[in-house]
């Protein structure tokens, strides 16, 4: 019998590359990645060492900015107003988003498969946008305001006090926790559960004793992601903070740029210094507990279906507290958006139907900035998204199965502008664009806008890649090497083909948080540049109302068709 | 000739041993089973010659070329040795057809396209998948999938090729006829073959040699008749078939035979290595070889039958001797109470 083993010598594999040549792709993304994340940080620090900005011709080095800063009352003030914000969160957030969770993972709670995304909507709409909904929804003269203080003569809520600004940060934060605590829940073994109930636990006993502290590791973990999300937070003290005069940490650093009428640039460095010396320990806190909180994860039980519990009479209980929480969260502030773009006026004695107007939608499309600001907004998502993730597959594949020291490098340098808000982030681009004169024609294009948007969601993005990495087996790629493929080829032929459906997921997650984005561009935005987000910053801060209602449901408008699209194609909305 | 070299292989993960100086050949047309329990590094060792695994000490040939030396820092990659892989999972690609799984391998080699799919049509037609070239892995069946394995691996005519748990993947039932036919495969094609695996009875029925690895060092080599039979360790002798265990005192020792005691019985044995005069001694057979006798007489003890287990073609009597348990096959029922043993002294061994 012929076969084929004794008929043809075996077939060597021409070997064409020589390891220097292999490696220099790898080379490359490793020190574009750094460069980007590194250029506009170490242009921060260094800002923040001079006394004057750095294009001053009179500047000396040393802390003259720090001083400045830490002898203005307001900056302290402003410190403990973050720090009470983010606690007032944290300790609302933290237990509504574990209780959700358990609802939603272990019960038998009506409407669960359609509540999910609902739930998931506050984290998805931009804070700005969401911020101004309370404000034209519950302020002083908002549409649900009006309406109780006709009903029962006074609305019973207060928005812009620093609690006001607490509870509505909490509550528009539980989806943060709810994401980590229902994963946990999800990865946790129900067969732990139900020997507790056929030990004789009640549903009740059972998500107290034996739920709940198998999941206090990702309980902890969100409790100090809500913390470091509270003292990053810009657009609701922007918005809420104003009326009253309290501000934050990175709203006073938003005024220093008007404070002292000549850039300030140095005591914004400075603020900015201050900041990240606070999220970077919350960073790497975040990441101990994360890999901790996946450790414990995994130890337990097998994962299997468990048989939802039942709520019996507790579900009208249950009912009620994720209803209320949904209006509050989601409803309201959306609601008040959706009727705001379509008023001319509002406040005590309009009638809606007389009200009712399209000129503010008109105004939009009048104003050619605007029509580019939507348009460079759709384009940054969709085509700059594509590059972003194209980019962030880049750096996975540096990494990939890597266990060398440039993979700890490029971990950490992922790591980094997760410590450093869009704001920063925006600010420090604008810099480097400034500094580097050979960059300076990109300033004015998109281009500026998508670097910025890139590197502030690095670390977001990197998850996301990876994870769809990790679903690869080794073995797939083992066996590709033993058959003779090079590193390049099982990356191309193999690796690249089996994450494409994570890529394309990936792709729509990008999409809806570069709409979403508004605080990165703040700095960044300038005639060619315009994106909705950080317009609407600048169109609150000019007082025009009418435009900002219709851009902000124009906004969610566009968050929601990447939405839709994420659901339609079975994108896992978290990881 | 030897296809395969393994010279003083060490290798470790961090500070863990796992290869611990392992020495083998692999001739041309021979199967070679490396045989052990989980963590007996069986599986490191084929990794470290398909290249997956770097060893820290020792070097591998490959026919006459040298694929890793510590001393002279050889490593080729994985992807240069031109060795075949079967994986325990199979590890087929699941985005490319059977076609494409197989191809893969020659086009890398640059071999032109009508060339590639001549040769993948035979190899896949000699593994009977012809009909299922076009089909994707996940529409195949757990032994269609394994062939299809086999035959990327051997398409581009590999001097060795390497398989994994080949079997442990599959159905009980199916496991004994593909065993069958892979050995009957590897023996039409004269591969040679190295095979990882932790069922000693798929070891004994397809290799021509068993290498038993326990602790990172290779315990005993040999065929598997020589294994079977002629154990040289307690490890080997308690690995391979299934055993019964009597620890007690060695009284003597003479002539290649030693006499083991235990509370109320005196047995002679072969003498194995460590057997001492008046040093603690282990006696092991296997279940087979004890025989069920009608009365007392020369190396026999006396036991209680506890419980008889049905298995279809014969019985297994479990039989107590004070503390110790002794299993023994039997073709029929027995009554309940005491039973005479006899422990031949050629197959009763004493370490």
């Amino acid at each position: 019998m012929a076969t084929v083993a004794s008929a043809t010598p075996p077939v060597e594999v021409p070997r064409a590359e020589s390891q220097w040549l292999a490696g220099l792709p790898r080379a490359l993304t490793i020190l574009v990645t750094a460069a980007a994340v590194l250029a506009p940080l170490s242009l921060i620090v260094y800002q923040s060492l001079l006394s004057a900005p750095f294009f001053d011709a009179v500047k000396t080095v040393g802390l003259d900015a720090y001083a400045f800063v830490f002898a203005d009352p307001d900056f302290w003030s402003a410190l403990v107003n973050s720090l009470l914000i983010a606690a007032g969160m944290t300790v609302i957030a933290v237990p509504l988003g574990a209780i959700l969770a358990f609802v939603m993972e272990r019960t038998d709670f009506p409407g669960k498969r359609w509540i999910e995304p609902v739930i998931l909507v506050p984290s998805f709409v931009s804070p700005m946008v969401l911020s101004f909904g309370y404000v034209v929804a519950a302020g002083p003269v908002g549409f649900y305001s009006v309406w109780a203080t006709e009903v029962f003569g006074a609305a019973p809520w207060g928005l812009y006090s620093l609690t006001g600004m607490a509870v509505i940060a909490g509550l528009t934060h539980v989806p943060n926790v709810y994401i980590y605590a229902s994963s946990a829940l999800k990865s946790l073994g129900s067969d732990v559960e139900e020997a507790a109930r056929v030990a004789g636990a009640s549903p009740f006993r059972v998500a107290v004793s034996v739920s709940l502290p198998l999941i206090a590791p990702a309980l902890l973990f969100s409790a100090v992601l809500v913390f470091f999300l509270g003292i990053e937070l810009f657009g609701l003290p922007l918005v809420l903070g104003d009326p009253e005069g309290h501000l934050v940490l990175s709203t006073y650093l938003y005024k220093l740029t008007n404070k002292l009428g000549t850039p300030s640039y140095h005591l914004m460095a400075a603020v900015a210094v201050c900041i990240v010396a606070m999220t970077i320990p919350l960073v790497l806190l975040q990441r101990r507990l994360l890999q901790n909180a996946r450790k414990y994860a995994t130890i337990k039980g097998k994962a299997g279906r468990i048989r939802d519990l039942p709520l019996g009479r507790w579900k009208w209980f249950a009912v009620a507290v994720i209803g209320a929480w949904l209006i509050a969260a989601v409803i309201v502030p959306i609601s008040g958006i959706a009727l705001r773009a379509f008023v001319t006026n509002w406040g005590f004695g309009v009638n809606l139907a007389e009200a009712f107007t399209l000129d503010n939608f008109r105004a939009v499309f009048d104003e050619p900035t605007h029509v580019r600001a939507i348009w460079n907004t759709v384009l940054i998502g969709t085509v700059g998204g594509a590059i972003t993730v194209a980019c962030y597959t880049a750096i996975g594949f540096a990494t990939h199965r890597r266990n060398d020291g440039w993979s700890r490098v490029v971990d950490y340098l992922v790591l980094v502008p997760r410590a450093v808000p869009g704001l920063l982030i925006g600010l420090a681009f604008l810099w480097v664009f400034l500094f580097f004169p050979p960059l300076a024609p990109l300033r004015k294009t998109i281009f500026s806008m998508w670097i910025a948007y890139t590197v502030v969601w690095l670390a977001y993005g990197m998850r996301l890649i990876s994870s769809s990495l990790l679903q690869v087996s080794t073995e797939l790629e083992e066996a590709a090497r033993t058959v003779g493929a090079s590193r390049g080829r099982i990356s191309r032929e193999i690796t690249l083909p089996l994450i494409r459906h994570g890529l394309l997921g990936s792709w729509l997650l990008v999409f809806m948080i570069f709409e979403r984005e508004y605080s990165t561009g703040v700095y960044l935005l300038a005639p060619g540049t315009e994106v909705i987000g950080a317009q609407l910053v600048s169109l609150w801060q000019g007082g025009a109302i009418d435009v900002v209602a219709a851009l902000s449901l124009i906004n969610i408008v566009l968050v929601f068709i990447g939405l839709a699209f994420a659901l339609r194609f079975g994108v896992k909305l978290r990881d | 000739m030897a296809e395969l070299t393994v010279e003083n292989l060490h290798l470790q993960y961090g500070d863990n041993p796992i290869l611990k100086g392992v020495t083998m050949t692999l001739n041309r047309g021979e199967v070679v089973s490396l045989l052990g329990p989980s963590g007996s590094g069986k599986t490191t060792l084929l990794r470290a010659v398909a290249g997956l695994e770097v060893p820290h000490q020792g070097s591998i040939r490959i026919g006459d070329k040298v694929v890793f030396d510590g001393s002279r820092r050889i490593d080729i990659p994985a992807e240069a040795r031109n060795l075949g892989l079967v994986f325990q999972s199979y590890a087929l690609w699941p985005h490319k057809t059977v076609f494409d799984n197989v191809a893969y391998g020659l086009k890398l080699r640059n071999v032109g396209a009508s060339d590639v799919a001549a040769r993948v049509t035979t190899a896949l037609e000699q593994l009977s998948l012809g009909h299922l070239a076009q089909r994707f892995p996940h529409q195949l069946s757990g032994g269609q999938q394994q062939r299809v394995a086999l035959a990327r691996a051997l398409v581009y005519n590999p001097p060795v090729i390497l398989l994994d748990e080949p079997l442990s993947n599959l159905d009980a039932k199916l496991r004994e006829e593909a065993r069958a036919w892979l050995r009957e495969l590897i023996v039409r094609m004269q591969l040679s073959a190295l095979c990882v695996t932790h069922d000693q009875g798929e070891a004994l029925a397809m290799s021509d040699r068993i290498l038993l690895l326990n602790g990172g060092r290779i315990e005993q080599q040999g065929t598997p008749q020589q294994m079977y039979s002629t154990p040289e360790t307690l490890f080997t002798a308690d690995f391979m078939g299934s055993n019964n265990r009597l620890p007690g005192r060695v009284a003597e020792v003479r002539d290649g035979a030693a006499l083991l005691e235990g509370d109320g019985w005196r047995l002679w044995g072969t003498a194995k290595a460590g057997a001492a005069s008046g040093k603690d001694g282990v006696g092991m057979i296997r279940l087979e070889r004890i025989r069920i006798a009608e009365g007392d007489g020369d190396n026999r003890l006396a036991a209680n039958l506890t419980t008889s287990m049905y298995l279809g073609d014969k019985w297994e009597h479990l039989f107590a001797l004070g503390n110790e348990r002794l299993r023994a096959y039997g073709d029929r029922p027995l009554a309940a109470g005491r039973h005479w043993l006899e422990l031949p002294r050629h197959d009763f061994w004493v370490f």
